[in-house]
């Protein structure tokens, strides 16, 4: 008896502390926004705002508006790279789980060793050809470089999704008489729909997180997107305004989350379909 | 008979036609494309600009590099840059991969323990994990403030006020840990979930019987849970392991690879040669060696795990 308790006085001693330090910087964050910046620069700090205020916010939306270019510009990144990631990885996803050619293996392994390489690496020379191509500093450039960077998981994603549907269906349209392209759009991608989702969702995540494609491609403010806009805006070398970084970082975060939370069923199967299968 | 049947339809359905090749290939074709023009030849690129005096001038006034004799290797190497950010790396990696998985097990453990409203801790538990990398960044630089900072409070309170100027992102020797604790917020809930998906395929009967033969819980986990999700942890920690290897904007934002380049990585150092000392041909040298690296971890890493499974 004695034995139990202690055993579940470890176990949720272990919950609470590992979900303090996963949640409370969350909660901290989202106090510190609503705090005004004398009570966020107070030492010892308050638990609870004591005079909740939405300064930062208005401050966020009036004065330094610039955030939401970057705002802007990161939607329509990660949106396009979304779409356009899931359309290729649906079609190679769908040649690769279906046909069986020599390439498949070659293809497989290419895209296994893609995700290895160093981003810096890539850029370094992506710098360069972007240039001699004009796509430097211009958004298509910035979705090119970021599509090839989200292929390579997602198509073998797409892949583990159509290898689970049943070749029989497709059989019985083929004898039907319907086209190969039919097949695809009408039948097979219907039944892969939860593959899709977290296709779109996985790489618009990954894209609204991307830095370094970002940093080293575009140059020009009014393209920036959001982490590298903010870095450079508002990271000054001295001075943070912790205010209103701490409400950036909630504005910043807050699409994410509603995603997340809209999308978890399929968010979570996609994933775990992925390492698991693949 | 039904299923020799379907075998034969299956095979004049994908054999017969001539059309197949082309359909597939023209089907893969945009992601082959792709990724060799955006990911293959610029790696291979960037290999051979590691042999060259190459900088961004050449690229301003369109001059080819000049071969330099392996200079930008040598300087590297003699200058201790690199040998220093391959001993910060492989110590952030090795940190933040270790505790991730004995945090990202435990917590799997716990809420796979048939708790009250595991559900609902699984779900929100996910968060940090879809904050964007550089606002946790910013989250925790905004916790180890050094002025007004929560950590700096936490710590002065638990000494007595014996310690008042905690300051962990400032110092070299404890900057490092910093920058794992916010890699480590924000990789532990993605671990945890591929951990609970990999804790369904333990057989519950095998543990039932463990537990009426007497074995307790440690030896349990040890030789029934432990073999049966080898596959997901071994997909899970070379996730973790790549990842980390590549972490950038983290760093990059915290400490920029300061104080003293006590946070300079390989990829900060190749960042910074290549686009903030405009020397191309020494950052993809750094990023040369670091590919290297990377594959040599990688084979050691499967070695390791391969020669497990055979126990």
């Amino acid at each position: 008896m004695k034995k139990n308790f202690l055993g579940s006085l470890l176990k949720y001693g272990t919950l609470t502390l590992i979900l303090l330090f996963l949640l409370f910087p969350l909660y901290w964050v989202t106090i510190t926004s609503f705090k005004s910046n004398m009570e966020a620069y107070k030492f010892p700090p308050t638990f609870i705002p004591e005079a909740p205020t939405l300064s930062s916010y208005i401050n966020l939306f009036t004065k330094n508006n610039a955030f939401f270019v970057y705002y802007k510009n990161n939607f329509i990144v990660s949106g396009f790279v979304a779409f356009l990631t899931t359309v290729v990885a649906i079609f190679s996803g769908y040649a690769l789980s279906r046909f069986r050619f020599k390439w498949n293996s070659w293809i497989l392994a290419i895209l296994l060793a893609s995700q290895m390489f160093p981003v810096v690496s890539r850029m370094i020379s992506l710098y360069d050809l972007m240039g001699d191509i004009g796509l430097i500093n211009t958004m298509p450039g910035l979705i090119l470089a970021l599509l090839a960077d989200m292929l390579p998981f997602t198509v073998m994603l797409m892949t583990s999704f159509f290898q689970s549907v049943p070749v029989a269906i497709e059989e019985a349209a083929y004898i039907d008489g319907a086209s190969r392209l039919q097949i695809l759009y009408r039948i097979v991608t219907p039944l892969v729909k939860p593959g899709m989702v977290a296709v779109v969702l996985y790489s618009f995540l990954m894209t609204w997180d991307d830095y370094l494609h970002a940093a080293t491609l575009i140059q020009n403010d009014s393209l920036r997107t959001l982490s590298v806009g903010v870095a450079l805006r508002y990271l000054g070398e001295l001075s943070y305004d912790w205010s209103l970084i701490n409400t950036i970082s909630i504005i910043g975060t807050i699409p994410m989350i509603l995603l997340f939370f809209f999308f978890q069923k399929y968010m979570i199967k996609g994933l775990v379909a992925g390492a698991v299968k693949g | 008979m039904g299923n020799t049947a379907s075998r034969k339809i299956r095979k004049s359905y994908f054999k017969r036609s001539t059309g197949d090749r082309l359909f597939s290939g023209i089907l893969v074709l945009p992601a082959v494309v792709i990724t060799v023009i955006f990911i293959i030849v610029p790696i291979i690129d960037s290999v051979i600009k590691s042999f060259l005096d190459f900088r961004v001038k050449n690229i301003i006034s369109n001059q080819p590099g000049k071969w330099n004799n392996f200079e930008n290797y040598i300087k590297l190497f003699q200058n201790e840059k690199l040998t220093g950010a391959i001993i910060t790396t492989f110590s952030f990696v090795l940190f933040v991969v270790i505790l991730q998985f004995v945090f990202g097990m435990l917590l799997a453990l716990i809420l796979n323990s048939k708790i009250k409203g595991a559900r609902f801790l699984r779900s929100i538990m996910m968060t940090p994990w879809v904050v964007p990398t550089i606002i946790s960044a910013l989250i925790w630089m905004w916790m180890f403030q050094p002025q007004y900072g929560l950590m700096k409070y936490i710590v002065q309170l638990f000494t007595g006020g014996a310690v008042t100027d905690f300051a962990i992102l400032n110092n070299p020797s404890t900057a490092l840990l910093g920058i794992g604790i916010a890699a480590l917020w924000k990789q532990v809930p993605l671990t945890t979930l591929l951990f609970l998906a990999g804790l369904q395929n333990v057989p519950d009967d095998m543990l039932e019987a463990a537990t009426i033969d007497g074995a307790n819980k440690v030896r349990q986990f040890f030789s029934i849970v432990l073999p049966y999700m080898k596959s997901v942890i071994n997909v899970a920690m070379s996730m973790a392991i790549i990842n980390n290897f590549k972490q950038f904007p983290l760093i990059w934002t915290m400490t920029g690879g300061g104080p003293d380049n006590a946070t300079t990585t390989l990829a900060i150092l190749s960042y910074r040669e290549a686009f903030v000392s405009n020397n191309i041909g020494s950052g993809a040298a750094v990023t040369t060696v670091w590919m290297l690296l990377m594959v040599v971890v990688v084979f050691i890493y499967k070695k390791l795990m391969g020669e497990t499974e055979v126990d």
